[in-house]
């Protein structure tokens, strides 16, 4: 009996089956993998918050609170998208490589807030965290992804900005960090695909006028800048850039930190870049403890980006916190080089970068050193004017420096160059200032402005620099310097996104 | 498809050709028609995957649809039931926070889906086949098969994007009690309270992310039917 059941039960189901219908289709999902190609299409909605919502959820933490008061109220809602395309890696033959973004689509019923609006190319500041999605503004620690929907899609610019290769679904291994033909090609590909999915959104009706600025912080700053210099050689439209605190002359960043002006993050820094370089052109060493000690050596190409929080990677001894070089450095009989290999005196954050155990072996420092000295760059040790480029540096990381260095180019468009000059993770003076030096005749000439938020407060972003000084002067107050200093390269960050507002506004 | 039509011939064949008692008035054939009033009992877990915030379930609404059977009189005291409904429309409704950042979510209806679900139960009649009115109790098997599984307009809001909905089958017990009352020759009344049991798996697929719902419930379902012997 009990299979006399079975049977007819199953027949009489498939029977009934044959004649009935099926489910609700899902959108389209591309097979291609050519450079910009949109997977899904329509992207997934991660969130919808109208602008009152939106003001609630700031409001409901102290540090939204700040960036409520800095951003302004939201004018508009924010659909913020998922977006998966492809790109290509990096090297000579670079492989496409599928990655993922946010696109942040204002919505309401404000007159900014829909209709023809500008896009916010946005390009994300260094990130450890291999899962990073700057999509998800339901995790509380996307806290970059929540300023730039603050600031610019809540006040109705449309946002893409790319995770980068290397993050999320990304299964390339590394990241190309500070690359700047990868970086810029992600970039692109990520606005193309970006393009595909806004007539597709639920809000339809929100369209790209064809204003397109660009802008990053930190790293972002510099991905910016090498995408504006990219889009322009491309011929492609770019409105204004504003790429803020940014390592733009990478090959002047790099001898200041070899030279003892150790920054604040440098131990994290330097894998994603030597990580980087190694893997795209081949050059640095032909192992890793060539250029790193042996505690470090190992594991070290595929120690960043990773699941694994930084806290926990200095724990366990993967990566020193601080000590970039050693503090008791062999003497090499120079006493010009010994002098320059022992820890800088009366500079706590340098001198910092100094200890034991340390990450870059001493062989290697020392003769990245001999060629900085013999091959100088023009921004230092000894300013030369027009701020040169090395001639022939022979070390291949100051090659590589110097490939990826953006005194390679003269932009056309606007460009705001936002910074301040206490920053001490990305130096003010070296990068924007020997950027500003270099195109002097375009900031005299008014096509690119120089913003240094720490100045005495003057012209039209004094109430932004006052600000800024006055949350740093809290900062001190409240946590002592020591950490107050350690943050503030993160603290400037909105109020430079804000002044990149004010400065897009005028286009 | 010729497998599946074969199977069930065989099948009804087997059911059809088995010798018992007849009724005392018709025939050992009763083919019935109602009315299904389905309550669900259930539970589901909460919904998880990507970007889903805790807290957040499910509701099955209550559905009336048609009931049809084919019963089967094995013996004077045993019936072999084989139960269809209509396919109805159940709507899937949200339970949990009234919104999703801004997006309503609580009360909700984010799915609907119909289902065929044939129950095949062996029943115990009790008291003589001469009697007007018999109680009876049975045992069995449902099956369930859900189709026309949609994502509402509500439902791709709350998901983010077009959905497609997955139930795969379930099988499980089933069990009723009755009374059926002799009101002419060759015609009957039925009223019965049914219970299945049915353990499915929501899925969820949007833009390739996927989320899921372990749904256990329990399909109460009243029945009020007219029977016709022969």
């Amino acid at each position: 009996m009990l299979r006399k059941i079975g049977v007819l039960g199953v027949a009489a189901a498939a029977l009934a089956l044959a004649a009935c219908g099926s489910d609700s289709p899902t959108g389209t999902v591309s097979t291609a993998t050519d450079r910009g190609t949109l997977v899904d299409d329509p992207p997934l909605r991660i969130a919808s918050l109208n602008a009152a919502d939106f003001a609630s959820q700031l409001n409901s933490s102290s540090s939204g609170q700040q960036l409520l008061a800095l951003a302004g109220t939201p004018a508009c809602g924010v659909d913020f998208y998922y977006i998966k395309y492809w790109t290509v890696g990096a090297g000579s033959t670079p492989a496409p490589t599928e990655v993922s973004g946010a696109l942040m689509v204002p919505t309401g019923s404000g007159a900014q807030c829909s209709g023809a609006r500008p896009i916010v190319l946005y390009a994300h500041g260094t990130n450890t965290d291999a899962s990073f999605n700057i999509a998800d503004v339901t995790n509380p620690a996307n806290t970059e992804g929540a300023m730039i929907a603050a600031v610019f899609a809540a006040q109705g610019y449309i946002v893409v900005a790319p995770n980068y290769a290397g993050y999320d679904i990304s299964n390339l291994g590394y990241h190309p960090y500070l690359n700047a033909a990868q970086n810029a090609d992600d970039m692109m590909d990520a606005l193309t695909a970006a393009r595909k999915a806004l007539p597709s959104s639920f809000t339809p009706a929100t369209t790209d006028s064809g204003a397109l600025f660009v802008t990053g912080y930190s790293e972002g700053g510099y991905v910016a800048m090498a995408t504006d210099k990219a889009m322009q050689a491309a011929g492609e439209t770019v409105t204004a850039t504003a790429p803020m605190s940014g390592p733009y002359a990478l090959e002047a960043f790099g001898d200041a930190v070899f030279f003892g002006n150790v920054n604040i993050g440098s131990t994290v820094f330097a894998p994603l870049i030597t990580t980087s370089y190694q893997k795209a052109y081949g050059n640095l060493y032909v192992q890793p403890s060539d250029l790193y000690t042996a505690q470090y050596a190992g594991g070290i190409e595929s120690l960043l980006p990773s699941t694994t929080p930084l806290t926990t990677l200095f724990q366990q001894g993967s990566l020193p916190e601080a000590a970039l070089f050693d503090s008791a450095p062999p003497s090499t009989g120079n006493s010009l080089l010994d002098a320059i290999l022992a820890p800088p005196p009366n500079n706590p954050i340098a001198d910092a970068g100094f200890g034991k155990p340390f990450l870059i072996n001493d062989s290697y420092r020392i003769g990245y050193l001999e060629d900085a000295l013999a091959n100088p760059d023009g921004a230092l040790p000894t300013p030369m004017a027009g701020v040169p480029l090395a001639a022939s540096p022979e070390n291949t990381l100051r090659q590589d420096f110097k490939l990826n260095d953006m005194r390679s180019w003269t932009p056309q468009m606007p460009m705001l160059l936002c910074g301040g000059d206490q920053d001490p993770t990305v130096y003010f003076s070296v990068n924007t200032e020997t950027m500003a030096a270099f195109w002097s005749p375009l900031v005299a000439g008014g096509l690119i402005s120089v913003l240094d938020l720490n100045a005495t407060p003057g012209g039209p972003y004094a109430q932004l620099q006052g600000a800024l000084q006055q949350t740093e002067a809290q900062l001190i107050a409240t946590e002592g310097e020591a950490t107050a200093v350690q943050s503030f390269h993160s603290t400037e960050a909105p109020f430079c996104a804000v002044a990149a507002r004010g400065f897009f506004s005028h286009f | 498809m010729q497998t599946k039509i074969t199977t069930l011939a065989l099948a009804a064949a087997l059911v059809l050709g088995a010798t018992g008692a007849y009724a005392a008035d018709g025939g050992p054939n009763d083919i019935r028609l109602g009315v299904y009033f389905v309550h669900y009992e259930g539970s589901a877990d909460d919904i998880s995957g990507p970007y889903v915030p805790s807290g957040l379930n499910v509701h099955f609404d209550d559905v009336t649809t048609l009931y049809l059977a084919y019963v089967r009189t094995l013996a004077p005291n045993w019936n072999l039931e084989l139960a269809f409904g209509y396919p109805p429309l159940t709507k899937t409704e949200g339970r949990g926070p009234a919104t999703l950042g801004s997006v309503p979510f609580n009360g909700q209806v984010i799915s609907t889906a119909r289902w065929v679900a044939p129950s095949l139960l062996l029943e115990y009649v009790f008291g003589d086949p001469n009697d007007r009115l018999r109680p009876y109790f049975g045992a069995g098997v449902n099956y369930t098969q859900f189709i026309d599984r949609r994502s509402t307009a509500a439902g791709n809001a709350v998901s983010g994007g077009p959905t497609s909905i997955s139930l795969p089958p379930s099988i499980g017990p089933a069990i009723t009690a009755g009374l059926s009352y002799e009101v002419a020759d060759r015609w009957h009344v039925y009223a019965s309270y049914s219970v299945a049991q049915v353990n499915t798996k929501l899925t969820a697929d949007t833009a390739g992310l996927i989320r899921t719902s372990q749904v256990r419930f329990w399909p109460n379902a009243l029945v009020i039917s007219v029977g016709f012997s022969f």
